[in-house]
């Protein structure tokens, strides 16, 4: 038995056109393609630089996702990232990483017929929050807008944060500070391309800094501007440091990533109040525990009759409104 | 009696014009004008009216001021103590005063319909409120006091909803302190006060020049720096 015999319909190729001699053209050709391997190369090696100059650890380099590292993994990058702060900005604090607790989902509401517009929790937050700042006044990086309003409508888009008049609250005004609402279906955490940004059970939405690429599609994605992007690296005195810091939430942010309210989690998971609360002077922001039914926020729920900002874009945020004397 | 308690109560509106001159040891109420005489009041280092703290010793950096502040009595000031019935033994109350008042002097009375004294006051023991049937209400319960006419706000305020509340939100974890009425208004003028808001946002300088929030601003081109 023997396989019939195909023909060989193809050319044979001439000793030339197989072993091509190195012309010119091609010579110039493989020497590009290796200068822009070589290149790429480096660039990929840049990281390395940062780590021999200081700038980096060897821990945050090689780091995997917050929710993949093991407690001693995690324990090693808080360490390291108390003794980065100790170098560059001379103040060592303590980074802890609280976990969301039992039972517990967060929400905040917001009395906007008591709110007078004094900004005072916008300046607490950042006191909080050690985020970067020009000046002690400079409430950029603030996590809270105050909006001034006309009254008789809810439109944003006559309202402003410029105001600055030499009393407050202004006849015929009313004022709605804006942070971040904590959705449930957040639009953020769907456009992050790396997963750097995602909600927490207690339904805090945080950001891995270490992970961020700062690609900025989560403020683009943002229908209630609650997040800032670090164009530069954080500018902040000893003094203003706040030391009580937490992995997610307030530890000073490297440049180039995005950072957001984050219901102040390293104060709410040990059960105390966030600071803008605080601070408020008329006792219009209340916070609470949605799960447990004798919580102030759930009396607001029942009693109030409480307003989602922008619920037609249906985020289903944790964060209301209410108007109350 | 009557009118060296009158006297004294009138020096003590007048010290508070001084609050800050040296004065010395010597009480001489017999010699010069009414000015040096407050200047040799004795210098009495007596606290504050106790306030109760607000929050947590450890959240120094965040400013938890009640908002309303209150001076101190210029009496008390001077060394009388808080109770009122050193002068109001003497000085019986009436229902309705129909002239200013020449002793309460700071005292207006902004309180909508509620405008006699003794609403709220009580007719014979000055150190107390009245309640509705005329027994005592005591000086630390002013919530009750507060409560008999606003109800529906003190149900909020018990609920954590009205004023504010301070320390751990989980009350299982650390204590909890709350404002009572008259740390935030003030009892003769409980409208809340208007305050100076706290520095604005700036406009980015990196955007374009300065922000110029008046009307047809909006025509003129953006300054670039």
């Amino acid at each position: 038995m023997s396989a019939p015999i195909q023909a060989n319909d193809a050319t044979p190729k001439t000793l030339t056109e197989v072993y091509r001699p190195v012309t010119r053209r091609t010579f110039l050709k493989g020497t590009a393609a290796a200068m822009a391997g070589m290149a790429g190369l480096v660039a990929a090696l840049k990281p390395l630089l940062a780590l021999a100059r200081g700038e980096l650890t060897l821990d945050t380099l090689l780091q995997k996702h917050y929710r993949e590292l093991t407690p001693p993994e995690l324990e090693r990058i808080l360490k390291s990232l108390e003794a980065k702060c100790k170098k560059e900005y001379g103040v060592r604090p303590t980074i802890r990483a609280p976990q969301p607790l039992e039972g517990v989902q967060f929400a905040y509401a917001l009395n906007l017929g008591r709110c007078v517009g004094c900004r005072k929790c916008a300046h607490a937050c950042l006191k909080e929050n050690n985020q970067s700042r020009d000046s002690a006044d400079d409430i950029e990086m603030s996590y809270i807008r105050v909006l001034e309003l006309e009254k008789g409508e809810i439109n944003l888009e006559t309202s402003t944060p410029y105001y600055n008049p030499e009393q407050v609250p202004q006849p015929g005004k009313y004022y709605m500070p804006v942070q971040c609402h904590q959705c449930r279906e957040s639009p953020c955490t769907k456009v992050c391309p790396v997963q750097a940004t995602w909600q927490e059970l207690d339904g805090v939405i945080t950001v891995d800094y270490n992970w961020c690429i700062g690609c900025r599609y989560c403020m683009a994605a943002c229908p209630y501007d609650a997040r800032r992007f670090n164009y530069h690296k954080p500018k902040l005195t000893p003094e203003a440091i706040n030391r009580n810091q937490s992995y997610l939430s307030n530890r000073i942010r490297p440049k180039g990533v995005v950072e957001k309210c984050t219901f102040c989690l390293h104060r709410t998971r040990e059960g105390k109040y966030p600071a803008c609360l605080e601070v408020c002077p008329t006792g219009a922001r209340v916070f609470g525990n949605l799960l447990d039914p004798d919580s102030e926020i759930n009396y607001i729920l029942k009693n109030k009759r409480v307003y989602i900002l922008k619920e037609d874009v249906g985020t289903h945020p944790r964060f209301y409104y209410f108007f109350e004397k | 009696m009557v009118l060296l308690a009158a006297v004294l109560v009138l020096l003590g509106v007048r010290a508070a014009d001084h609050p800050n001159e040296a004065v010395s040891p010597v009480l001489n109420l017999s010699t010069g004008p009414a000015t040096n005489i407050v200047a040799q009041l004795p210098v009495v280092a007596r606290p504050q009216p106790a306030r109760p703290e607000v929050g947590l010793p450890g959240d120094a950096h965040l400013d938890r001021t009640p908002p309303r502040q209150t001076k101190g009595l210029d009496l008390v000031k001077l060394g009388w103590s808080y109770n009122c019935m050193e002068c109001h033994k003497m000085l019986p109350a009436r229902w309705h005063y129909d002239r200013p008042m020449v002793e309460h002097e700071a005292i207006k009375l902004e309180h909508g319909n509620n405008r006699f004294c003794l609403n709220c006051h009580h007719a014979t023991n000055r150190n107390a409120f009245a309640d509705y049937d005329g027994s005592e209400i005591a000086e630390a319960d002013v919530v009750r006091l507060c409560a008999k006419c606003h109800g529906t706000i003190y149900r909020d305020w018990q609920a954590g909803v009205h004023g504010r509340r301070n320390g751990f939100w989980d009350t299982a974890k650390g204590p909890q302190t709350r404002l009572r009425c008259i740390q935030c208004h003030d009892p003769h003028q409980p409208k809340f006060q208007s305050m100076k808001p706290l520095a604005p946002l700036t406009y980015p300088e990196r955007a374009y020049g300065r922000i110029d929030p008046s009307p047809g601003a909006d025509e003129k081109p953006a300054q670039h720096p």
